[in-house]
């Protein structure tokens, strides 16, 4: 009897040693609750990443973004005798067209003030720097480089035709041709933006497959005051893993 | 003493104990693993049968593609278009990038984890965005990459954006024992996440911290979700699996740019086809002062760093 005796011993020890584990088990939740866990990035930020952290905004991007269209005057560029057809959206806001694409709209439009063929005659102070017109205050900053030569309005305005655009050379240019206006003084940046290289792109890397979306140099610079403004970082990465 | 009859093996008494002990044991082992079919996840037989990645037919890579949509909907709650992409003929991906340009924006650091399903918490990011002192200094040891600045660039400072280089003779596929991570032919360096068994090697070989690990599953909001999903790349990763920059395969072999090629401010990201002599960063390689980062350990990146102005 002495074996079976054990045998007893041996599986009534484990029963216990079981019901045991099982009570212990039953007190612990079998699932812990899983830690509340935020996003460590909000959402509203990362919706801030896909428009491009440019200055100014294109017709294309403002429309895309639902951006206040109504503001826009085609008559600045556009003849009063000759109107071009706009159309309104449901809201009463203008449907910018496709040609408009790359055309950058600035705050204000010059002939609110000045009329298309009125040259206006510059002023400059004693030093040779431009006096800024009193009505340009706040709402044009001019610093277009360092040297003194490149604030003068009628280097790149035609100064008998506000509304259009001259080179050094007299050739004649409009408002959305601006980027071969800058190629003249701008020439290996021109070079580079041709291959590809200066300025952002995007869409498709093989031409194959689908067509690339390039920018014009007014699409991010400010043709009166080029050189980029700091730009606001993104949140950096939490080096320490957060774990429950 | 030996008469079978007046000592019996087996009483009534004797299988009455025996049973109850049985039974009552059986029903203790049963309650005490109960809590195991609580936990969810378990690998299936199919996961766990999967060949290795190079070794699938067509048809059998249609059907995991097709299970792994399933699991990924059933976890995230999101159906995703899984689909296998193969390197193209003739393509040699290379990547550009201009130091003189960048403003450390971490832009591309947002635009990549949206794209490629990272895990949010914990965090998990394939681009570091350091900041150098430009004080005549290339030593990697003096950056900075947590910077909370207020306004980017930051006077007195260069920024160096790092992540995969998508090497030529790369020291990550190199050390991994199960051949779960391999460069293919277009030169992105990829991982099989099915194959991967976590053991860190790679990570620890990779002289440019370029590689993540799941420390635990990866948790991202349903509607963060990007359904666009490749095998190979951006799929949800599991826990304890490495991951690692690809190249946006979903996006690059269709044709398209890298999400964060797409997002930089300033045009400080360059991508393309090197065997393309019409491509961006052929023009760049030759016309540029290019460098890459660590030269002398011979690991041949296709990720280069080059200066304009």
């Amino acid at each position: 009897m002495e074996p079976n005796r054990k045998t007893s011993l041996v599986l009534a020890a484990l029963t216990a040693g079981f019901a045991v584990l099982a009570y212990a088990f039953a007190q612990v939740p079998a699932v812990p609750a899983a830690p509340a866990r935020p996003p460590l990035v909000p959402v509203d930020t990362l919706a801030g990443v896909i428009p491009p952290g440019t200055i100014r905004i294109s017709a294309a991007q403002l429309a895309s973004s639902g951006g206040d269209t109504s503001g826009l005057n085609c008559y600045a560029c556009h003849h009063q005798d000759s109107p071009p057809l706009i159309k309104f959206d449901d809201q009463h806001r203008i449907v910018l067209p496709k040609e408009h694409a790359d055309l950058i709209f600035s705050m204000r439009n010059c002939v609110e003030c000045h009329a298309a063929n009125d040259p206006v005659k510059l002023e400059y102070k004693d030093d040779g720097s431009l006096v800024m017109p009193a009505a340009h205050q706040g709402l044009l900053k001019m610093a277009h480089g360092r040297n003194l030569r490149n604030e003068n309005c009628y280097n790149c305005h035609d100064p008998n035709q506000l509304d259009q655009l001259h080179t050094p050379e007299g050739a004649k240019l409009k408002f959305d041709q601006a980027t071969l206006l800058c190629a003249g003084c701008h020439g290996p940046t021109y070079r580079d933006w041709e291959a590809g290289v200066h300025g952002r792109t995007s869409g498709h890397w093989d031409r194959s497959a689908g067509p690339i979306e390039r920018q014009q140099c007014t699409s991010c610079h400010d043709p009166h005051a080029p050189a980029f403004t700091s730009l606001i970082a993104m949140p950096g990465p939490h080096l320490r893993v957060r774990t429950p | 003493m030996d008469d079978p009859i007046s000592s019996p093996g087996l009483t009534r008494r004797s299988f009455l104990r025996a049973s109850t002990v049985l039974a009552a044991s059986a029903a203790a082992v049963t309650a005490s693993l109960a809590p195991l079919r609580k936990l969810g996840q378990f690998t299936t037989s199919d996961e766990f049968l999967q060949k290795y990645y190079k070794e699938m037919t067509p048809e059998e890579m249609k059907v995991v593609l097709a299970r792994i949509e399933n699991e990924v909907e059933h976890q995230y709650g999101v159906r995703p278009h899984l689909r296998d992409f193969k390197p193209m003929n003739g393509v040699e991906f290379v990547y550009a990038l201009n130091l003189s340009r960048c403003v450390g924006s971490r832009q591309c650091v947002h635009a990549c984890v949206a794209e490629n399903n990272q895990s949010r918490n914990p965090e998990i990011q394939y681009i570091r965005v350091l900041k150098m002192p430009n004080d005549g200094t290339f030593d990697l040891e003096k950056s900075e990459v947590s910077y909370d600045s207020k306004a980017v660039p930051e006077a007195g400072s260069f920024y160096l954006p790092v992540q995969c280089h998508q090497c030529r003779n790369p020291p990550c596929v190199k050390v991994c024992p199960v051949k779960a991570t391999w460069q293919e032919a277009d030169g992105i360096t990829v991982v099989d996440y099915n194959w991967c068994i976590g053991c860190r090697y790679c990570e620890a070989a990779c002289p440019y911290f370029a590689r993540r690990f799941n420390w635990s599953t990866p948790s991202i909001p349903k509607e963060q979700i990007n359904p666009n999903m490749s095998y190979l790349g951006n799929r949800p990763r599991y826990k304890g699996v490495m991951e690692k920059c690809h190249f946006c395969i979903q996006r690059t072999r269709a044709g398209r740019y890298p999400a964060c090629v797409e997002v930089c401010p300033t045009g400080s990201r360059k991508f393309g086809n090197i065997l393309d002599p019409n491509s961006e960063v052929s023009y760049i390689l030759k016309n540029k002062r290019v460098l890459i980062l660590k030269e002398e350990l011979g690991t041949l990146p296709r990720f280069f760093y080059y200066f304009d102005v």
